[in-house]
């Protein structure tokens, strides 16, 4: 039995500090972030973000994205524009409270990084690429990216009228360790 | 007449910015909603001035042109304008940095009124009929 027990604790021992090295740094999000979307009429913050960010340069493959925002807490500077973003005709934010983000792969490009995954808005899941970029910082790192998103993939809000389709975000996370 | 309508319009604007900027701190207090940014006090003052002064032109203007009349339409029209006038701070875009752009209507409406309110209440003092 003895013979067995210890080559088993060292190959554990060996195991678990082995997942230490891969494993993706985990960052909290600090406060300041911001997540702004622009289009031809609407523009505006959401101010509730939250989640989980592990990543780690020299490890892209164990990077993990799982981010929400909140939809209630958007501001277009307008109060009914507020009321008429949360109504039923755009994101719905009685019965879809959240906007969902979840990687699946995180790799390198020549500018930055580029995050795999799906983005689930509206009730809607689609893959989507988000090509971002991280300087590390004193107090830890700046996460920053510009996507757009075609608001009739997520279906929100009608086809055509005064909106323009293409929303383009502008996304700007500082992290702690 | 100008000068008695000027006087009227100045007066009137003062005090119905003066009720503005204590309306404003009342709201403070009650709402926790904090717009001094877009609507400082000397924006009030200055804003409530420009529609006393603008009465002042108008209404001179109308009794001038239409006699006994004029009063009439001016008092339509004031009032017609004031009303009007409240659908600018509904379709009012706030800066982003402000949490509750749905309380800004509430405190900007009732102001849009007082110049109105101001005229109609000082002018037996300034003009007799």
């Amino acid at each position: 039995m003895n013979k067995l027990l210890y080559p088993f604790a060292a190959a554990l021992i060996l195991a678990g500090s082995a997942f230490t090295f891969i494993a993706a740094q985990n960052w909290q999000i600090a406060d300041g972030y911001s997540i702004a979307f622009t289009s031809d009429d609407a523009s505006g913050i959401f101010k509730g973000f939250k989640g989980n960010i592990a990543f780690d340069e020299q490890t892209p493959a164990t990077a993990k994205f799982d981010v929400t925002i909140d939809v209630s807490s958007i501001n277009t500077g307008n109060g009914l524009q507020n009321k008429h973003a949360k109504s039923d005709e755009w994101f719905d934010a009685a019965k879809f409270p959240v906007i969902h983000y979840t990687s699946q792969k995180v790799t390198k490009t020549a500018s930055g990084w580029l995050a795999t995954g799906d983005l689930e808005i509206h009730g809607v899941k689609k893959s989507t690429p988000i090509p971002f970029t991280f300087k590390k910082t004193a107090t830890g790192g700046l996460f920053a990216g510009t996507f757009t998103v075609n608001r009739n993939d997520f279906k929100l809000g009608k086809p055509g009228g005064d909106v323009g389709e293409q929303i383009k975000l502008d996304i700007s996370v500082p992290v702690n360790k | 007449m100008f000068k008695k309508s000027l006087t009227l319009g100045i007066v009137s604007g003062l005090l119905a910015g003066i009720a503005g900027i204590l309306y404003a701190k009342l709201y403070y207090t009650a709402n926790e909603a904090d717009f001094s940014k877009v609507a400082s006090s000397v924006r009030i003052i200055s804003s409530s001035l420009f529609g006393g002064v603008l009465a002042a032109i108008g209404y001179t203007l109308l009794v001038k042109a239409l006699k006994s009349k004029g009063e009439i339409v001016f008092n339509l029209l004031f009032t017609i304008l004031s009303f009007a006038s409240l659908l600018l701070p509904i379709a009012f875009k706030l800066p982003l940095t402000i949490e509750t752009p749905e309380l800004f209507p509430g405190m900007v409406i009732p102001m849009h009124l007082f110049p109105a309110l101001g005229w109609y209440t000082l002018k037996p003092l300034f003009i007799k009929n």
